[in-house]
C-alpha cells in the first residue's frame, strides 16, 4: 500500500481545523426559528435560458445543510438560521410553502414563472426535504414554467429530479460549486466535493432533463483580490464549458455571523471584494457562451462587496443591469478615484499583506 | 542558519544591518524592489523556486491574515524547504521559530496596523521566538511616520505599499503623518518631485513619487540614528504627533525583559529627557534598579550630603559642584538628586547614563518625576546606614521628595542648609558648619569607593569590596588604575562611560570569583581582535551589549566588551559577538 502523500495529509488535517473552528463558532449561536415560517421570500426579475423572468425566490428553512453540521463552509452562515433539533416536518414545510405563496399574491400583480427554492443546503436531500414533500411541493409550483432548486452534486440523482421535470417544469439544479479550483475549494472554502463532482452532477442533471446553475464564491478567506479574480475568471470558464451548465451565478463573498470569515473580519483578517473586482470578472467573461449574473449581497457596506463608498450605488445598478441584457460596456461609463487604489490592490496584495486596503 | 542577512550594529531592539544581496542593501529599509515572491500555496501547491543572489526569495507560503486561529494555523504551515539562495519564511508569531531562513515575513500585520497593544505583541513575541540574526519583514504596514516606531520595535524590512496607497487616496505623506492634497495651500517637502511643483500639479504619479521619496528619506534618518544610538530620543518627540504611535511605545515599554535585554549597557552619545515617558526608558529603570540593588552605598559611616544635580556632566566639573565639594571638604558623602535617575552617588557620576543626559530644566518637576525620584531615594536609603542627613538643595521639588523619602523610611537626622540659592554665600557656609567636627576620608578612600561601586554596578553586589580589598589605586581622577600586590594591573576606569576595563590579570581574578558569570564560552581557537558568534558555544544570558566579559575556551582566555546580548550570542550564526581586548593562548 502506498502512504499518502503530505499534502493529502496536510489537506486532511486542514478540513479537521477548519471543522473544529467552525462547529465552535456555529455553537454560539443562540436564535431559534419557526419551523413553519421560510428563513425569507422575496419577488424579482431573473435571466434564464428562457428569457426574462419574474421570479419568486424562496429561502426555505429545512434545518440546515448536513456538511455545515460537521463544521462546514468558512463563508456559510445560513446554517445559523436552523431549527431546534434540525429537522424540519413535511406539515411544516408545506407551511412555510404556503408562507411564500401568500407573499407572492401580496407583493405580485402575477404569478411568477419562474420559482427559485434554496434551502442553504440541499433541497434534493431527502434528510432535508423527504420525497412526500419533494412532490407536494413539484406539484405546488407544475403550472409554472421553470423551477430552481438548491443542491449539492452528491444529492443530483435521476429518480429526484424525474419528480420535479415530470410535472413538466424546466428544471435547473443550483451547484454551489464556488470555484473550479479544488484547492481553493476545499483550503479556503472547506467544501469537501472536487470539480469532477460537479461534472457528474451536470451530466446526470442533463441526462434527466435538467440544467444546472453553478454558484461561485468570489474570495473566500485567504485569498487575495487578484487571486480571486483570477478564479472567478477561469471558474466560468470552465464551467461553462461543462455540458449542462447554462448559467454561472458568481456571487462576491459576504460577512455572515457565525462563520470563520466573520471571525477574521472582526479581527481585520477579511476585506470582502471590490466591487471593482465583480465588475473586472464580468467584463473579462462578457464573450462566454454562458448566462454569467452576479448578487452582490450586501453591497456598500463594510460586510459585503464594497468600493470607498461614493460609487458602490452606481457599481451596483450597473452590475444588476449586466445580469439582465449581459452587456459589460455598462462598466465603462463608472468612473471615481477609488479605482487608482483597487489597481494597486490587485497588483500588491499578497497571502501575507492581506486585507492590504480594508 | 542566517546566511544572507548579518546585524552590524544595535540600539535597543532596533539594529542596522546589511541584507547580502548580489547588491547589498543597508537596513531597515524597503525590500520590495528585490523580493520575488513565490506565491501562495493557498491557490497553487508551487514548485520549490529557484532563487537567485539578486532577489530575496519569499518562500511558497499560506499566509495567516489577523484572526486566522491557531488550529488553521498549524494544520495548513508548509513546510520550509533549506535552500542555498536568500529566502524568507512567511510567518505568524504562533508558528514564529527558527525555520533557517535568512529574513521572516511576518503575515497578518495590516490587520492590526495602528492597533498599538496587538501590533507591539504580535511584533515582539514573533521577535522573541526567530534567530536574533534573522532579518523581520513587516509587510504592508510602513508609513513615514511609523517607520521610526516599527524599526525601534525591531522590524528590519518594509515596502512601498501604504505609500503607494495613500498617494491613490490623495493622502500627501510627512514625517509625522498624511496631510490630505486638497488641505494643502503649498507643499512642504523639498524633494525632487514636489520643489518644482504646486500642489495644483501634484497627480498621483508625482504624489507616489513624493510617498515614496518620504519613506526613503525617514529610513535614512531611522538607520542615521540607530548608528548614532539615539533611535528612542528622536521617537519621544516624534511619536507626539499620533496617539497610536506614543501607545505602541509607551506598549513598548511595559515590554521589560525584551527591550532591556536589547539596549546596551553604555554608549557613548548623550540622550534627551523631555518627557515623561524617558522615566520608563530602560537605561533610566536599569540605572535605578542596579543603584537599589547591586550597588552598595560607599562612605556611609560619614553623612549623606544630598545636592541638586547639575547641567555641566560630569557633576563634580560643573562650578555648583566645585563649591560644594569645597564647603563639604571630605567630611560627607556626595550625592545628587536629579530627575530622571533619581539618586546618583559620587562614584557613578561617570556610570552610563549618569553623565550622558541632557534634560529640560524649569525648576519645577513633574508629579510623575517627584514620585520617581522619591520612590528610588527612599530605596537608596533603606540599604544604607548614614548617621545623618545633609540636605543642601533648593526650597522648590527638591525638599519635599527628600522630606517624603526620609519620613517613609525613618531614624534619620535630617538638617536642610540652603536659605536661598544652593552656591550663595550664605548656603554655603551653613553646609560647612553643619559637617563642624565631622572627620574627613582621604582621596584615596574615595578613589577606593569609585572603583569598588562601578564594579558592584558593572558585576553585582559585593564583588567591588572583593576587587579593592588588598589592592592599590594609582591615578588621578578620572583615569583611575587598579593594582594587585604584585604591582600588576587589573583594571582601568574608562572615564567616558564609566565602566571598569580588565586587563588579563583583572580578567583572571573575575574568572576566580565566584558570582561572576559574565562568561562567554567559546571553540577551540585563539581569538583575534573579535569573537564571532558561530564560535560561541554558551554565553551567559545576564549578558547585555557593552558589559565586559570573559571569554574562555580550550585554546583561550580573555577579556572584552559584549557586542550582543547573551542569548543573542548563542543563538546567532552571524555578527561580532565580543569584541576581544585581550587574549591569551591556553
Amino acid at each position: 500500500m502506498s502512504e499518502p502523500s503530505p499534502e493529502v495529509y496536510e489537506r486532511g488535517r486542514g478540513m479537521d481545523a477548519h471543522n473544529l473552528v467552525m462547529r465552535e463558532l456555529r455553537g454560539e449561536r443562540d436564535e431559534q426559528y419557526d419551523p413553519s415560517e421560510p428563513t425569507r421570500v422575496w419577488i424579482d426579475e431573473d435571466n434564464t435560458p428562457g428569457g426574462i423572468y419574474q421570479s419568486l425566490t424562496i429561502i426555505l428553512n429545512t434545518g440546515g445543510c448536513r456538511w455545515a453540521r460537521a463544521g462546514g463552509c468558512t463563508m456559510c452562515g445560513y446554517v445559523a438560521e436552523s431549527v431546534e433539533g434540525g429537522r424540519v416536518s413535511h406539515e411544516h414545510l408545506m407551511a412555510q410553502i404556503e408562507h411564500c405563496l401568500e407573499h407572492e399574491r401580496s407583493h405580485a400583480d402575477e404569478v411568477s414563472p419562474l420559482v427559485k427554492i434554496y434551502t442553504s443546503g440541499s433541497f434534493l436531500d431527502e434528510r432535508e426535504v423527504g420525497a412526500e414533500t419533494r412532490q407536494a411541493i413539484a406539484d405546488t409550483f407544475a403550472d409554472r414554467e421553470r423551477l430552481v432548486v438548491e443542491s449539492l452534486p452528491d444529492f443530483v440523482k435521476p429518480a429526484r429530479l424525474d419528480d420535479l421535470v415530470f410535472v413538466g417544469l424546466e428544471v435547473d439544479v443550483a451547484i454551489g460549486l464556488e470555484t473550479a479550483t479544488d484547492r481553493i475549494r476545499r483550503d479556503c472554502v472547506n467544501k469537501y466535493f472536487n470539480f469532477a463532482d460537479f461534472e457528474d452532477a451536470c451530466e446526470i442533471a442533463s441526462e434527466h432533463g435538467a440544467g444546472v446553475k453553478a454558484y461561485l464564491l468570489m474570495k473566500p478567506p485567504f485569498i487575495t483580490e487578484a487571486e480571486a479574480i483570477d478564479d472567478m475568471v477561469r471558474s466560468i470558464e470552465r464551467c461553462a464549458e461543462v455540458s449542462g451548465c447554462h448559467t454561472v451565478s458568481m456571487n462576491p463573498c459576504n460577512v455572515q455571523r457565525y462563520t470563520m470569515v466573520d471571525e477574521l473580519h472582526f479581527r481585520g483578517g477579511y476585506r470582502p471584494p471590490w466591487l471593482w473586482s465583480v465588475a473586472e470578472v464580468l467584463t473579462q467573461t462578457a464573450d462566454i457562451d454562458a448566462i454569467i449574473v452576479s448578487d452582490p449581497v450586501g453591497h456598500g457596506s463594510d460586510r459585503g462587496p464594497h468600493n470607498c463608498g461614493t460609487c458602490d450605488t452606481g457599481i451596483y445598478e450597473a452590475i444588476k443591469a449586466f445580469n439582465l441584457d449581459q452587456d459589460s460596456a455598462v462598466f465603462d461609463r463608472i468612473e471615481c478615484s477609488c479605482r487608482h487604489t483597487w489597481e494597486v490592490v490587485c497588483e500588491r496584495e499578497t497571502g501575507y499583506n492581506q486585507p492590504l486596503v480594508h | 542558519m542566517t546566511e544572507f542577512f548579518e546585524v552590524l550594529d544595535r540600539d535597543g531592539a532596533a539594529r542596522l544591518g546589511e541584507l547580502r544581496l548580489d547588491e547589498p542593501l543597508q537596513t531597515p529599509t524597503t525590500v520590495d524592489a528585490v523580493l520575488e515572491d513565490a506565491g501562495s500555496r493557498w491557490v497553487n501547491s508551487r514548485d520549490e523556486p529557484e532563487g537567485s543572489s539578486a532577489t530575496l526569495t519569499i518562500l511558497p507560503h499560506r499566509g495567516m491574515p489577523t484572526g486566522t486561529r491557531g488550529v488553521v494555523q498549524e494544520a495548513f504551515a508548509p513546510s520550509i524547504p533549506d535552500v542555498t539562495f536568500p529566502s524568507a519564511a512567511v510567518i505568524t508569531p504562533h508558528l514564529a521559530d527558527d525555520l533557517g531562513a535568512d529574513a521572516y515575513v511576518l503575515s497578518g500585520l495590516t490587520g492590526i496596523d495602528r492597533d498599538p497593544r496587538r501590533l507591539v505583541e504580535a511584533i515582539t513575541e514573533t521577535r522573541r521566538a526567530i534567530p536574533p540574526d534573522t532579518a523581520l519583514y513587516a509587510p504592508g504596514i510602513a508609513e513615514p511616520a511609523s517607520v521610526a516606531l516599527l524599526s525601534y520595535l525591531g522590524i528590519d524590512l518594509f515596502d512601498t505599499d501604504r505609500s503607494v496607497i495613500a498617494a491613490t487616496q490623495g493622502r500627501y505623506l510627512v514625517s509625522e503623518g498624511s496631510i490630505p492634497v486638497e488641505e494643502l495651500d503649498e507643499l512642504p517637502c523639498p524633494c525632487e518631485v514636489c520643489r518644482p511643483r504646486s500642489v495644483a500639479d501634484l497627480d498621483v504619479d508625482a504624489l507616489t513619487q513624493h510617498n515614496i521619496a518620504q519613506l526613503d528619506a525617514m529610513l535614512r534618518l531611522v538607520r542615521e540614528r540607530i548608528g548614532d544610538g539615539r533611535l528612542r530620543d528622536y521617537l519621544e518627540g516624534q511619536v507626539r504627533h499620533q496617539p497610536w504611535l506614543t501607545s505602541a511605545m509607551r506598549q513598548l515599554d511595559q515590554e521589560w525583559s525584551y527591550l532591556e535585554e536589547r539596549t546596551p549597557v553604555a554608549r557613548q552619545s548623550a540622550m534627551t529627557f523631555t518627557t515623561d515617558d524617558a522615566l520608563h526608558r530602560v537605561e533610566v529603570v536599569r540605572f535605578a534598579d542596579r543603584l537599589t540593588s547591586r550597588y552598595r552605598p560607599q562612605l556611609d559611616e560619614h553623612p549623606l550630603v544630598l545636592v541638586p544635580c547639575s547641567a555641566t556632566k560630569p557633576y563634580s566639573q560643573s562650578p555648583s559642584h566645585r563649591h560644594f565639594r569645597e564647603a563639604i571638604d571630605f567630611r560627607g558623602h556626595i550625592v545628587s538628586l536629579t530627575s530622571p535617575f533619581g539618586v546618583v552617588p559620587d562614584e557613578l557620576e561617570l556610570v552610563y547614563p549618569a553623565q550622558h543626559y541632557d534634560t529640560a530644566v524649569t525648576g519645577h518637576w513633574s508629579a510623575s518625576e517627584q514620585a520617581f525620584v522619591t520612590d528610588v531615594l527612599e530605596a537608596y536609603l533603606r540599604r544604607a546606614s548614614y548617621p545623618r542627613i545633609i540636605a543642601h538643595v533648593p526650597a522648590e521639588g527638591y525638599r519635599s521628595v527628600i522630606q517624603e523619602a526620609v519620613d517613609r523610611v525613618g531614624g534619620f537626622d535630617l538638617t536642610f542648609t540652603v536659605v536661598d540659592h544652593p552656591t550663595d554665600d550664605d548656603s554655603l557656609s551653613h553646609l560647612s558648619s553643619a559637617l563642624e567636627g565631622e572627620w574627613a576620608y582621604r582621596r584615596n578612600r574615595r578613589y577606593r569607593a569609585i572603583v569598588a561601586a562601578i564594579a558592584d554596578m558593572q558585576f553585582g553586589p559585593g564583588i567591588g569590596a572583593d576587587l579593592v580589598s588588598g589592592a592599590e589605586i594609582v591615578g588621578r581622577y578620572p583615569r583611575l588604575r587598579l593594582r594587585d600586590r604584585t604591582d600588576e594591573q587589573l583594571l582601568t576606569l574608562v572615564p567616558q562611560y564609566g565602566q571598569l576595563a580588565f586587563t588579563l590579570a583583572g580578567a583572571r581574578w573575575l574568572a576566580a570569583h565566584d558570582s561572576v558569570d559574565h562568561v562567554v564560552a567559546i571553540e577551540g581557537f585563539v581569538p583575534h581582535g573579535s569573537v564571532l558568534a558561530p564560535g560561541v558555544i554558551d554565553a551567559d544570558p545576564a549578558i547585555r551589549v557593552g558589559d565586559e566579559v570573559l571569554v574562555e575556551g580550550p585554546a583561550a582566555f580573555g577579556v572584552g566588551r559584549a557586542a550582543m546580548y547573551g542569548d543573542e550570542m548563542v543563538e546567532s550564526s552571524r555578527g561580532i559577538a565580543v569584541d576581544v581586548r585581550h587574549v591569551q593562548e591556553r
